[in-house]
């Protein structure tokens, strides 16, 4: 007799790996032929991955098309097979599969607009967090602010892209009526998704703010997200680009990094 | 949280005010979808609970489940699981039964449901609701994970029977057997989803009335009415359940049968793929109450 484990992975070697052989003899042949009942199992694999990526990823379909982009979900299905009894899960790591697969064309845009959508659910989905109250900042001396690390929003997701990935992203929204076209020359973007009190915002911000956010996303000082700031920007006023920063939310109540205590 | 406010500025303490979660509901329910979200909140039809899939609000301060917090505070809520698998010999997810705890918790829900099938083997999803053999040792494995959920939630789940296309060499007994000795042996209750047992009773021939006599009419407190389409392959036809169209007629005289049977429960409207504008999901439900009620006046 079969174990269970055995014939779930002879059924999961049917539908994963097209590989039917193991567990045809342990399904009924009776009136319809039991490879036909597997692929019913197999058209619901491949169509509740399409549908569910097609839900996060209602612009990248909107702009390659139905045809395309189901054609797209089945490589990457193959690739990166859903690991989570959650479907909101399963597009992760599109972006990066679509830089992969059109990396150096003309295309790459799409993974640029893929990574904002995804920047979008996750902003979505995130824990709250009480955004920084400026008036803390008051209780540090020029010195100590320079090494204080903040902590990003969770809220809150970094998208640059070389392209005018903003704007595309806006006109095909699904409400959106009027066609636009759009050199993709007119970029770069740098944007902050951030979630609002009634639904996720995306802003464009100045290329030193961008330096500025990251860096101190990647857990630097202030100071030395300020010099990667100038270093984008040979202009950069830091008081004003923390003023955006507070007044977006994007920032959470700081920590004095170890340096300044002793 | 200012949504709330905005949108219901008498709500300040919605746990104060929600409705109670130990009264079952006396009418039919909808399968709440992202899509209405608003319009409910909105306006706030007459439907008496809702049902959402639990893995659509995991998360804890996440968008939709601050809206689905303002909901419940105006409606009855059930929770149902499609992504547990619990018939899966991987271990058990302790995260995703941690995120269900944690909803469970919060929402204070009516029923929280599952499947009887698996769904993931060696870590890869297929995010369907795959049929178990009914053995012996698939018994002993479902009883143990349902207890185990159980144990963890702290209160009973029901589980639903799921569409099937397919039957294996090695089952020892009907559906109905395993069915019922899950509910001994674990102590769950049934969601009796009379679309998919039509499904299965038209796929595989047997009769849907010794399915319903076959399982504890004390078990079932819930009932679940969804569309199906017929696909032709080559000579025969098989019928796939697509939650994508109307309640069949023949589903809605199975519902009859199943109330009769069984008594009536509530019972819930569920629509996922071309779902339609939330007054059609309401006139189905409506529909349900009318074929309920038809019933008990033939009986008084």
């Amino acid at each position: 007799m079969l174990s269970l484990r055995e014939l779930q992975r002879h059924f999961g070697a049917a539908l994963f790996d097209s590989a039917p052989q193991a567990i045809m003899p342990w399904i009924c042949a009776d009136g319809l032929d039991v490879e036909s009942r597997i692929r019913i199992h197999r058209n619901n694999l491949h169509e509740g991955f399409l549908r569910a990526l097609a839900l996060e990823f209602p612009v990248i379909q909107r702009l390659v098309g139905e045809d395309y982009f189901h054609q797209l979900a089945l490589v990457f299905q193959a690739n990166h097979p859903s690991r989570s009894g959650n479907l909101h899960h399963i597009g992760r790591q599109f972006p990066q599969f679509l830089v992969g697969l059109l990396g150096g064309t003309r295309y790459r845009y799409l993974s640029d607009v893929a990574a904002l959508e995804w920047a979008y659910l996750v902003s979505m989905g995130a824990p709250e967090a009480t955004p920084l109250d400026p008036s803390v900042l008051l209780k540090f001396s020029p010195e100590t602010l320079s090494e204080l690390r903040f902590t990003l929003h969770p809220a809150c997701r970094l998208v640059r892209s070389a392209y005018p990935v903003l704007r595309i992203w806006q006109v095909n929204q699904s409400e959106a009526a009027e066609t636009e076209i759009i050199d993709l020359d007119s970029g770069p973007d740098q944007i902050l998704v951030r979630r609002g009190a009634e639904e996720v915002e995306l802003h464009r911000i100045a290329r030193g703010d961008f330096a500025l956010l990251t860096a101190l996303a990647s857990e630097a000082t202030l100071g030395d997200a300020f010099d990667a700031a100038c270093g984008a920007d040979p202009h950069f006023k830091v008081g004003e680009a923390l003023c955006r920063a507070v007044a977006l939310g994007a920032l959470t109540e700081p920590r004095i990094s170890p340096r300044a205590v002793s | 949280m200012s949504a709330g406010t905005v949108l219901a500025p008498h709500l300040s303490h919605p746990t104060r005010e929600r409705p109670p979660t130990a009264r079952k509901p006396r009418r039919a329910g909808i399968g709440l979808r992202a899509q209405h979200h608003l319009q409910l909140l909105e306006k706030r039809p007459p439907v008496e609970w809702l049902e959402v899939h639990s893995e659509n609000y995991f998360g804890r301060d996440s968008a939709h489940r601050r809206v689905l917090e303002k909901i419940r505070a105006h409606y009855s809520l059930s929770l149902h699981g499609v992504g547990l698998s619990l018939g899966s010999t991987d271990p058990l997810r302790l995260e995703h039964l941690g995120e269900l705890a944690e909803l469970v918790r919060e929402l204070e829900p009516t029923f929280v449901s599952e499947h009887l099938s698996w769904s993931c083997i060696d870590g890869r999803f297929t995010n369907d609701l795959l049929p178990l053999p009914y053995t012996e040792e698939a018994l002993q494995h479902m009883v143990a994970r349902v207890g185990q959920v159980q144990e963890f939630l702290k209160r009973q789940i029901l589980i639903e029977n799921v569409s099937s296309y397919l039957r294996y060499t090695c089952s020892q007994v009907p559906e109905w057997e395993f069915l019922a000795a899950l509910v001994h042996y674990s102590g769950c209750g049934i969601l009796l989803d009379v679309n998919n047992l039509y499904v299965s009773a038209m796929n595989h021939g047997f009769d849907a009335c010794t399915y319903l006599a076959g399982i504890p009419a004390s078990a079932v407190q819930e009932f679940h009415l969804a569309g199906h389409v017929i696909n032709r392959i080559g000579q025969h036809s098989i019928r796939i359940d697509s939650h994508g169209t109307h309640v069949s007629e023949a589903v809605w005289i199975l519902y009859r049968a199943a109330v009769r049977q069984l008594g009536a429960r509530p019972a819930l409207i569920e629509w996922d793929t071309d779902i339609p504008a939330l007054d059609v999901l309401i006139a189905e439900a409506e529909k349900a109450d009318r074929v309920t009620e038809a019933l008990h006046a033939v009986a008084a």
